[in-house]
This record gives structure tokens, sequence and C-alpha cells, in this order.
């Protein structure tokens, strides 16, 4: 083929059947990458504070569970998502509020009286009472919330996304 | 066809092979041309033609003119000319005939004949067969009456949640107020001095569902005096109408859903300098939709006074004009600081609207309350400096 | 190393026979008419791959169904396109298999020795328009639901069994989810395992016994 300055109809074929077959494996195969990914590329992130009602409702020195529900849109399904916090008084005044969701594989972890630990059911990962790790697989400590304290109401400072 | 038939055809067939060509590449070089063709010709009605976006089913809507896909369209028509007691001819007996027809084809012509030509009444059978069918979808697509108008149909949320606003300020705010707050009705036939509870507080969002939403609006609550609001049940609004108040009702008061961007920027008041002049296009009728307009409109007890558009506020009413430019005695503004006059009572009957918002009802028709951005840009400015220009507000969250 | 890989795929998969067979063939010289079986098989290709990538999001429940179709014509890059190239794609591809239905009756090429490729190609033209009727349901909105409504209707015209008829059809009395996902099921399952084999049937008997020639005068 290379020494012949014509092209053969056999090789014009061939080149034919490959640029049109290209072209539209192309133009439908470019776009529905595009289509697979999109839901992935439009996470959209989102912040607010949510109340967790009077701080008065938690004792001091106690891990206490809330819960909390937030809307969101996923494709065509509205879906309501729960969420779990402990929240921890340290003092009268100085609060800290750890994510249930492990920073290991993103389990729940849930809070041992007996123990005195957060232990999470997966990969038996646990902390100790300020999040820290005791033992386990995780990475790091429990995650926690930046929170505030506006007429005696608890609010965390809640980013999705 | 007898044995020397066959083998007469099949010789001469092998010669037609032989002075033929290659399948590849002559054949393949054509076929995929008309493929190509046919390829560019979907992409390029997939572009520019599109999907027509049509409302969802909705089983009791019996308006609705049942067409089949065009190629059914034939099948459609020709029941017609079945009617009664033989329609079983037109539905079954008809199409079972023609498939056998066409299965047995092979069977049923024997001959060895295969130039058009000589097959005159099988090719005159089969294009009387298909005129047939052209001349009887032609004839289905004229005598089909037009669909009714569907109404604007919400393909994205901020879409719907903008749809159902502007429906919830035309059907619910007489009872239920702009915001959903309630308070005691007035001006509404058989619920005169109704205490209506807030439908928009937090208890309310958090314990019905939207369907729980969707079936209040669609029966209504006739024992306490809301009729219902679905076609169905003798109101005005489709299903999918419904489905878009029920999403503004979700995204702009329950606190759990946030409401998108999109829609905060889209129904948000439009700006209005410290000294500019509002117009009626973009400041006054995104107001007049959402606080006047639901008793405002045809069929109301509203001493005629309509404000569906610019002229209809400026002339019609009982007590017109309503609207004297320049003039800040004209009944609009009395009755909008909540004036007894001969015109009327207070507007809204419920509840004052913002200071802000009657601020620039009254710098509008200080300003001549003109109706575009560029005469309301000629009237200049106003030399009122006690009126502030209102901040950008948002679907207020109570 | 190309022609080492080739000779050695080669040796395992026969692809010098395949190509001696299918494609290194004499066939009579044809019209452009001819080309309408090949157009139907890339057009049947195409509404599979577009089928596909729809199903990805696409939800058979009246519930989610139009709002799910919603979601793919404006939530998703492309998704008008997808759905734009299959709804078209189905008007199309009835045309097309109808002429070249059409072809092989003016040409005669239903006849000897092609009497069973023609049967397969009845079957598969009536597989095309049940892959448009029963497509026609799924995206749930007024025109779907009421032409069903109707359409499943029809046979329910049939003396003494015809309402037992329009019953299996929906799945119940009244067009509902069972309707809707039987259509589902018979649209992405049934209707092309049956066109997908058919088409292979078609094919070989096309390159076994050649493409039919044109006719002349004395055939």
């Amino acid at each position: 083929m290379t020494k012949s300055p014509h092209l053969s109809r056999n090789n014009f074929v061939k080149g034919v059947v490959g640029i049109l077959g290209t072209l539209m494996g192309v133009i439908v195969g470019l776009p529905a990458i595009g289509y697979l990914l999109s839901p992935a590329l439009k996470i959209q992130t989102s912040e607010s504070w949510i109340p967790l009602g009077p701080l008065d409702n938690y004792p001091v020195g106690e891990p206490t569970p809330f819960s909390f529900t937030r809307t969101k849109i996923n494709g065509w399904e509205k879906a309501t998502n729960s969420y779990g916090v402990y929240v921890l008084r340290k003092t009268e005044t100085d609060t800290t509020v750890f994510s249930n969701i492990c920073t290991h594989l993103s389990c729940r972890v849930s809070w041992h009286d007996d123990i005195v630990q957060y232990v999470c059911p997966c990969h038996d990962g646990h902390w100790n009472k300020d999040g820290a790790i005791v033992s386990g697989p995780q990475p790091r400590p429990l995650d926690t919330f930046e929170n505030k304290v506006e007429d005696g109401n608890l609010f965390i400072h809640f980013v999705e996304g | 066809m007898d044995d020397e038939q066959k083998q007469r055809y099949l010789e001469k067939y092998k010669q037609a092979k032989q002075q033929g060509v290659k399948f590849f590449p002559d054949i393949i070089y054509k076929d995929l041309l008309v493929s190509f063709a046919l390829f560019i010709i979907l992409v390029m009605l997939a572009t520019f033609v599109g999907v027509a976006n049509e409302p969802k089913a909705d089983p009791s809507d019996s308006s609705y003119i049942p067409r089949p896909e065009w190629y059914f369209l034939f099948l459609f028509e020709m029941l017609k000319f079945f009617p009664g007691q033989i329609e079983w001819v037109g539905t079954i007996v008809v199409p079972t005939v023609a498939i056998l027809a066409l299965f047995l084809l092979p069977f049923l012509d024997r001959k060895p004949a295969r130039y058009p030509g000589k097959r005159w009444r099988a090719i005159g059978v089969m294009g009387v067969v298909v005129l047939a069918m052209i001349a009887l979808t032609i004839r289905a697509v004229i005598t089909t009456p037009p669909q009714v108008e569907a109404e604007t149909v919400a393909t994205t949320l901020s879409e719907s949640i903008l749809i159902g606003q502007d429906l919830y300020s035309i059907n619910c705010v007489e009872c239920h107020g702009p915001d959903g707050e309630g308070g005691i009705i007035e001006g509404v036939e058989g619920l005169e001095g109704y205490d209506m509870k807030s439908i928009s507080a937090q208890d309310e969002m958090y314990t019905r569902t939207d369907d729980t939403l969707f079936n209040v609006i669609n029966y209504g609550q006739p024992d306490l005096g809301m009729q219902p609001f679905g076609i169905a049940y003798g109101g005005e609004l489709s299903i999918g109408e419904i489905e878009t108040i029920v999403d503004f009702m979700r995204y702009t008061w329950d606190d759990r859903a946030e409401l998108p961007q999109e829609v905060t920027q889209a129904s948000a008041m439009p700006t209005l300098g410290e000294d500019q002049v509002p117009s009626y296009d973009v400041h006054i009728e995104p107001l007049v939709k959402r606080y006047c307009i639901s008793c405002h409109r045809p069929g109301k007890k509203n001493n005629n006074y309509l404000m569906q558009s610019y002229e209809e506020v400026m002339n019609t009413g009982d007590h017109a004009p309503n609207v004297i430019p320049g003039d800040l005695a004209s009944n609009l503004i009395r009755m909008l600081h909540r004036e007894e006059i001969d015109a009327g009572g207070p507007m809204p009957p419920t509840k004052a609207l913002k200071p802000e918002i009657i601020a620039i009802f009254e710098r509008w028709v200080l300003g001549g309350a003109p109706q575009t951005p560029e005469e309301a840009a000629a009237a200049g400015t106003v030399v009122t400096g006690t009126l502030t220009a209102p901040q950008t507000t948002a679907i207020p969250t109570p | 190393m190309a022609n080492k890989a080739f000779a050695w795929l080669d040796e395992r998969l026969g692809l010098t026979t395949i190509y001696n067979v299918v494609l290194d063939r004499k066939v009579p010289k044809v019209n452009w008419w001819f080309t309408l079986g090949s157009a139907s098989a890339i057009l049947f290709l195409l509404q599979g791959v577009t089928g596909m990538f729809l199903a990805v999001y696409y939800v058979p429940s009246p519930q989610s169904a139009y709002d799910s179709i919603q979601f793919i014509m404006n939530g998703v890059a492309f998704g008008w396109l997808i759905r734009g190239i299959h709804h078209w794609g189905a008007s199309l591809m009835v045309i097309v298999v109808f002429l070249h239905m059409l072809r092989t009756f003016y040409y005669g090429a239903y006849k000897y020795p092609r009497e069973f490729t023609w049967l397969t190609g009845v079957v598969l033209l009536l597989c095309t328009l049940g892959m448009g009727f029963t497509g026609y349901l799924l995206p749930w909105n007024q025109r779907a639901y009421w032409a069903t409504t109707v359409g499943t209707e029809l046979p329910g015209t049939v003396p003494l069994i015809g309402p037992f008829i329009t019953n299996v059809l929906r799945g119940g009395a009244e067009l509902s989810a069972v309707t809707l996902t039987r259509f589902f099921a018979v649209h992405i399952w049934f209707l092309p395992a049956v066109i997908g084999a058919l088409i292979g049937v078609h094919i070989y008997m096309v390159v076994k016994l050649g493409i039919s020639s044109v006719p002349d005068r004395e055939d």
C-alpha cells in the first residue's frame, strides 16, 4: 500500500468503512460516556445550620444521640435521608458534636455505655468518649461538626456533598 | 415450481453471481452509505426536532384524545368502517388475514415468475393494500381533532416549583395567604370569618407527605370547607399541576428541603435601585401575581377589577380607574394602606402587604405607572427620599 | 507483532475462513433498494444500544416512569440525544423494515429457495411492530396511557375470548403497574431476544443462499 500512489478500491472502501464506523461510534459513544458520568459530576454541595434543640436537653459528660433528616433529590426521586450525631457536653459551655459515621468505611458507630467507647460494628473500630482512636483499622478520630448555641438552642453546621 | 424450474433458476443465479461483484467491498460500501445517512437523519431529528414533552399519564382526565403511534393509525382509522356488531372483523379478522397472507405468500404464489411485469396481479394487490394504508393514515391525521391545549409541563424541579408558585397564587392564596400563613378569611363565599390555620408551619410540613398534600388538593376537604381542585372531582387542576403545587409547598416551607439555587434566583423579586422608577413588566407584575390575582381574575368577587395584564390593572373595575398615574390617592394605593373607601375595603383582605412592597406600588404610581422598563427609565427618578429600596427578596420562608 | 497476534487468533477463531465465506464472496449486481436489509439491522443495533443506556435511568413503575424520563431528558448530560435517537429510531425502523419487505415482495425474492428467509422476515416485521406497541407505553405520559388503553381494548372485541385476551395483555382489568412492567419486560427482553435470534437465522440464510438478484424479463 505504501508503494502505490493509487488507492485500490478495496482499501478505499476499507477506509470509508473505518471512518464512517468510527464516526457513528463517536457520535453515540462520547455522549453516552457523559450520560453515564453526569450524575457523579453534578453532586451539589450544600450547607445549613441544623437545630438540635435546647442545649439543656443534653446532659453534661454523656454522649447523647440525636438524629435528623434532610430531603434530597436523587435523580427522579425525593429521598429523605437520616443522619445521626452524638452530642457530648464536656462542660456546661464546651460542646462537641460527633458524626456517627465511621471514618474507615462509613458504617454507623454507636455509643456503648458499658465500655465507655464508641464501637463500629463492621471492623471492630473503637473510639473513646472524646472521639480519639482506641483500636481498629480506622484512619482518623470521629468527625465532628462545627456547632454554636443561640438562645439556648444548639445548632450544628452541616455540609453535604 | 418443479425440479426442472428450480434447476434452471439455480443455474441462472450462479451465472448472475459470477458476473456480479464481491460482497466486500462493493455491497458493504453501499450498505454503509445508506445506514450512515439514516444515522445522520436520526441524530438530526433527535437534535433539531427532539421528543415532544407530554404531560404525565392521568387516568382521570377523560378529555384526552387517544391516538396510537403513527404507524398504527391506519388500523385505528380502519375501525371506523366496522361499526357495532361487526367491529371484531376490523380489530381481529382483517389483521389476522393480512398476517396470514404474508406468512403464506411463498406457498400461495408458487409460480416461477419473478419479474414484476409478469406478476401484475400480486403487485396490484399489494399496491392497493399499501395505498389503502397510506390513505387511511392520511385520513386519520386529517380527521383527528386537535388535542386540547395541554398545560405547561414542568420538565425540571425548578420549573415545577415556579409553575406551582403561580398556581398557588391563583388557587390558594385567598384562603391560605401568600405564604400559607392562614388567618381570618375575608371575601370568600361560605368561609367568611373562618380562622384558617397555617399550612406552612413546620409541624404541618413534617407530618404531611407529598402524597397527603397531593390528595388534600386533589380531593379537597369538603367537611372543612375546602373544595376539590382535581379535574376528576370538579376542580380545574390536572394531576401534573397539583404536583407542581406540592413541589412549591415542599421546597418553600419545609426547612429540611433546600430550594434549588435556580429557583431562588428565578423567583426573587427584581432589584430596584434607590431612585429608579419601577415598571409594571419587571416589578409590579410579579407582586400582582403573587398577592392579588387569586381574587382579581374572572369569576371571582372583585368588583370586576381584573389584574391579569397591564391594561386590566389600569382600566377595569366598577370604580375604574383604580390606578391614576402620579396620584397617590389612587384607589389601589389607598386600599393597600387599608383604608375603607367607596371602591372597597383594605387589600389584600386578610393581611397587609409589607411596607416595602407597598412602597414599590407607590413609587410606580408616582412615576406615572409605566408599563415597560424603557418607559420607566424615561420617567426619570422619583424624588421621594423616604421610600427605601427593597432588598432582593427570595421567596420568604416563615 | 500484530501479525503474530492475528495468526494466533486466526488459528483459533478461523477468522480467514469467516472472511472468505462471509465477506469475500461473489454476489449478483444489485441496486440501492438492496441496502434496506442491512439498514434494518443497523437500526436494530442502534435501538439496542440506546435502549441499554435508557435502561440505566428508566424505572418501569407508574410512580417513577414519567419522572425518570424527565430526569433523562433534563437531568443527565445527552439524555435528550439518547432518547431522541431511540424515539425517532423506532419510527425509522418501522419504515425501513416495511420498505425492505416491499422490495422483497416486488422482486419476488420470497420464492424458491428463499421461502424460509421470507417467513423469518415476516416474524421480524411483526416483532418490530410489537416493539413499537410495547415501547409506546413506557414513558407513561398521556399519549402513552390512552393509546395503550385503546390498543389493548381492541382484542376485547373478539367474540367470547376477547375480554380475556385484553386482561392478559394488561395483566388485570385496567392499565396499571402490572401492565407497565409486563410491557417493559416484553420490550427489553422477550422481543429483542426473538428479534436477535431471528436476525441471526435471517442473515445466515442470506449468506448461505446469496442475496437475490434483480429479476430480468426472462425471470
